[in-house]
């Protein structure tokens, strides 16, 4: 006789209430699904999250108020969830899930794991750490209206990193630096102006004019005379232009004929470049002044953040936005750095302004405040129901697992509209293991092409195997019958070896290294294929991928802020406080681009799904073709396997 | 109604606010800020819409529900404190809510919504019955039509749930989309021939307009004709399951209970009989198993349904985006979400 409590048969509730379970992320996701595990009879969850309550979670993150604000997401979901059960045993970590004192050992406590991350970086390690454990792991991910839920298990499912991820939107350094056509190349050169003078200085941020862009077709030295602006740019050349900046205290004015007016008129040497395209025209600050007037215009109404301001407005907010965080950095001492970070007035102020007066020197239309933020700052919009549907998908697979019907696990998407099928929510089959995967299969190995001449120890470490492939601690050596100790995850032990090339240590083409990971209890045989024709700006290239290039552009501002802007610093490995919130996988989710905001979770790239209906490709599509909603593609004949 | 005022948002609710307006505007916002909801029936899926709504922001919401609190109809209530046992639902729910978002008026009212007078319903922009009778939810739904009030039906059945609504003959909203341009001389393009293109950084505001029909007429279609039996394929199963739960409520004046299992899962296959014989449709259509999983509001079958129709509810009165016509079905065991339409086109 069926014997119910609740909805649920008997046994069914009674191994909820005696099972362990794990929740990674304490965000919007996080929220809702710690709820529906306590109201669904989950006695013992515990829950990581290493981000504090800010003000805009409390839009969605309902176990969270505004006396919170501050305080640690995974303590305070706890607390709030134990009223609605306060015989449940929680444990909360306000801490970091990609610490190593998250071992394999620790993962196989728990008879399933539930992501509910916001960055691809901590998704990955935690897809290698459930294989290495053999625990069944759900995967989800949201962005505004959009969802996904998937499950993960070893030998029989696609892990999370079976299908390669669309790679992270990097721009060419001289579209950057010369010919910016959209307002997104101003907001990332704004934001790498700001490290030049107050942040981290790095190469691969220049913010000067790039002589060596291959379509200038131009020879400095031989133009350098009708250059009017070439003088003094010879001279800020030889230093840094964070030297230069403090070699003028960083007066605003200097920096913004620099900036706004001398550096554009030196672009407008490269004249190649302007043959079709408008050509940038420069400001001049005195000029500006003369002709503003006191009340000047600016556009939009209501609230400050949504206000376009005129030009003048821009000046003045570059000029105030400087001296604040000049003496920001005053205050700081001797060799300190700023960090940018969007929620920091004055850091988002400067981008504004910058990024704006470089919109209007290369004629597109100035943006507010609130709308450079949302790309500066990669902001993935969210909503409280799009977290609580998927949520509420998780522990039904959940549910699933428990009683031993992995087999009937699916992937579902959430989309924003039906599909022709009439569906909202779109149960799919789940794929089974990429053979080639670098991750799952048997012996992952991946084959790479880079210069081995140009290629350092610590690039290889920093760009190739941590943020490529996601290690977090590498060793590596050489198969050259010696085992050659190429990098120790042992602190002190290979730093020497950082700075210096491949080659150095005998690496050909068609050399062999072996990376382990101890932690993800994972190792890489990586195939060295050297090779001199890289692209610009290009460091190596997985073979079997196409490079990282500029993404096309994309249109709905629905969803396209989902995946606009990866920009640099959110590939770090971080689940830092940069690396935000809940949700997404689709996509990723909230806050600032936590790597991969761009990246897809589960199977966003399936190509199997590559057809019209899920929420994923109606990301692809954005992607590719900038215009179609979910519900504009047709129903032709695909090879989705949709569930009935 | 709702333009009857349009409310400023506040530097402190834009901050708080934040995430959705990046989502669906400010002017959304707005709407939503000034429109006030009856929320009726404070189970499972009440607390999940009623979370949804407050997160939201809406300037008022009103939770309407006489019954008491118990361990069976509070299993998916978190909005009850475990100390509120006997006290009244929507009272008891009261606090938490609240508690979700300052900005928000929240109100309980415990009366039985059966003795409404009809011109309590007026007050509202929009009004949620969850756990309600059919004949009640179709008089509330005629009455609401009639005075351009927007009307949500919704209801969790173990594994199963459902939303119906009804946003009147004519409900106008506006939907973004990408702007197109006509390039002009000075575009950066170049001199490539010349046609209009999308600006990725550029959306324009659509006018639209959806029409609905009313609860009646979507839960009277008759399926004894020829055209109607074609589409019977492509209708949604759970279409019929939602007339058989209607009728074991207006039967037993319950929902079926898990402690009378074995008595209510009987009367449950003999009740698809009867309704689905009285429609003209074989009751194989709906097979034994699903009376196994329509028991109880199941938490997660609450947030999924409870998000789907709280979002619903936000593009209702914020008039931005197309609204799902006129139902949305979930099968929790399946993971399926349709959304089709029934009753006059
Ligand atoms: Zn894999």
């Amino acid at each position: 006789m069926v014997q119910l409590v609740g909805s649920l048969r008997k046994e069914l509730a009674d191994s909820l209430s005696t099972c362990k379970v794990l929740v990674v992320g304490a965000g919007g996701i996080g929220c809702e699904l710690l709820k529906n595990l306590v109201l669904t009879g989950f006695k013992n969850i515990e829950v990581i999250d290493l981000d504090t309550i800010d003000v805009s979670n409390l839009n969605r993150q309902f176990l969270f108020q505004k006396k919170h604000v501050g305080k640690s997401k995974a303590q305070v979901a706890k607390e709030s969830a134990l009223e609605f059960c306060p015989t449940a045993n929680i444990t909360a970590y306000h801490d970091s899930i990609m610490n190593p004192d998250y071992n394999v050992e620790f993962f196989r406590k728990f008879v399933l794991v539930m992501n509910a991350l916001d960055n691809r970086a901590a998704r990955n390690h935690v897809n290698r750490m459930c294989l290495a454990a053999d625990i069944p792991l759900i995967e989800s991910g949201t962005a505004g209206y959009l969802g996904q839920v998937t499950v993960i298990k070893k030998g029989m499912t696609e892990c999370y990193e079976c299908q390669p991820k669309p790679s992270q939107k990097t721009f060419p350094g001289c579209t950057i630096r010369n010919t910016p056509s959209e307002p997104i190349h101003c907001i990332v050169w704004s934001k790498y102006l700001f490290n030049q003078l107050f942040g981290e200085e790095d190469a691969d941020q220049e913010v000067s004019p790039d002589t060596a862009d291959p379509e200038a077709e131009w020879n400095p030295e031989e133009t350098a005379a009708r250059a009017t602006a070439s003088e003094k740019d010879g001279d800020i050349k030889r230093v840094s232009t964070k030297d230069w900046a403090r070699s003028t205290g960083y007066d605003s004015i200097k920096l913004f004929n620099k900036l706004f007016k001398d550096d554009i008129m030196y672009l407008l040497t490269m004249d190649k470049l302007w043959k079709k395209r408008k050509a940038p025209i420069p400001l001049d600050w005195q000029q500006l002044e003369n002709s503003s007037c006191p009340q000047e215009d600016s556009t939009g109404s209501g609230l400050k953040d949504q206000q376009v301001l005129g030009v003048w407005g821009q000046c003045q907010l570059f000029q105030h936005s400087v001296e604040t965080l000049r003496s920001q950095l005053q205050e700081k001492g001797e060799g300190a750095q700023l960090v940018w970070d969007k929620d920091d007035a004055p850091a988002m102020d400067f981008v504004t302004a910058a990024a704006n007066l470089r919109m209007y020197i290369f004629s597109m239309n100035m943006k507010s405040r609130f709308d450079v933020k949302s790309m500066a700052g990669n902001i993935i919009p969210a909503i409280a129901t799009t977290n609580a549907v998927i949520a509420g998908l998780i522990v039904l697979e959940g549910l699933k697992i428990l009683s031993g019907q992995m087999e009937s696990c699916c992937t579902i998407f959430l989309n924003k509209c039906p599909n022709l099928r009439k569906k909202l929510l779109i149960p799919c089959v789940l794929d089974p293991p990429s053979a080639n995967c670098y991750v799952c299969a048997s012996k992952p190995e991946v084959t790479v092409k880079l210069n081995i001449h140009k290629t350092t120890v610590l690039s290889l470490q920093d760009r190739i195997l941590k943020e490529r492939f996601g290690m977090v601690a590498p060793d590596v050596q050489i198969e050259d019958g010696k085992g050659t100790i190429l990098i120790s995850s042992e602190e002190g032990e290979t730093e020497a070896n950082n700075s210096k090339f491949l080659s150095d240590f005998g690496i050909r083409n068609c050399s062999r290294l072996q990376a382990d990971d101890f932690l993800q209890d994972y190792t890489l045989l990586v195939n060295v294929l050297h090779t001199e024709e890289l692209e610009r700006d290009v460091e190596f290239e997985v073979v079997g991928e196409a490079p990282d290039k500029a993404p096309p552009p994309q249109a709905n501002p629905d969803e396209v802020n989902s995946i606009t802007n990866g920009n640099k610093e959110s590939a770090q490995p971080s689940t830092s406080s940069k690396a935000k919130e809940d949700d997404l996988m689709v996509v990723d989710s909230d806050d600032e681009g936590a790597s991969s905001s761009s990246a897809a979770a589960t199977g966003a790239t399936k190509r199997k799904h590559s057809d019209a209906e899920t929420a994923e490709t109606s990301i692809k599509r954005l992607r590719k073709d900038q215009s179609a909603t979910p519900t504009d593609d047709d129903d032709d004949e695909d090879d989705i396997i949709e569930l009935d | 109604m709702i333009e009857k005022e349009d409310p400023v948002i506040s530097e402190e609710e834009a901050a708080q606010y934040d995430r959705q307006i990046r989502l669906w505007g400010l002017d959304a916002q707005k709407r939503l800020r000034g429109s006030r909801v009856l929320l009726a029936g404070s189970g499972g899926l009440g607390a999940e819409v009623a979370k949804n709504l407050i997160l939201a922001g809406v300037k008022g919401l009103t939770l309407l529900d006489h019954e008491q609190v118990s361990e069976e109809s509070c299993r998916a209530q978190f909005l009850v404190p475990v100390t509120a046992q006997g006290q009244n639902r929507a009272q008891a729910s009261l606090e938490r809510a609240q508690n979700l978002n300052p900005m928000v008026e929240v109100h309980a009212d415990s009366d039985r919504i059966e003795d409404k007078p009809d011109d309590f319903f007026l007050q509202f922009d929009a009004v949620c019955l969850t756990g309600c009778s059919r004949d009640l939810m179709v008089r509330v739904d005629q009455l609401c039509s009639q005075h351009n009030i927007k009307v949500f039906c919704g209801d969790v059945y173990g594994y199963y749930g459902y939303m119906f609504c009804n946003l009147g003959q004519e409900h106008s909203y506006v939907e973004e989309k990408p702007k197109l341009v006509k390039p002009s001389e000075n575009s950066n393009d170049g001199p490539e021939p010349k046609k209009a293109k999308v600006d990725p950084n550029e959306t324009v505001m659509v006018k639209k307009m959806a029409s609905f029909c009313s609860l009646k007429e979507a839960l009277e279609v008759d399926w004894t004709g020829e055209k109607a039996k074609a589409c019977l394929k492509r209708t949604p199963v759970d279409y019929f399951l939602l007339h058989v739960m209607l009728k074991f409520r207006t039967d037993k004046g319950r929902d079926p209970g898990p402690l009378s299992f074995a008595e209510d899962s009987h009367l449950l296959k003999q009740i698809r009989d009867d309704v689905l014989g009285a429609m003209g449709v074989s009751s194989d259509l709906l097979s034994d198993c699903f009376v196994s999983h329509c028991f109880s509001e199941m938490s997660p079958v609450c947030a999924v349904v409870g998000g789907v129709l709280g979002q619903e509810i936000v593009k209702a009165l914020s008039q931005r985006d197309t609204p799902h016509r006129n139902f949305f079905f979930f099968d929790g065991r399946k993971g399926n979400g349709v959304v089709d339409y029934f009753g006059s086109k």
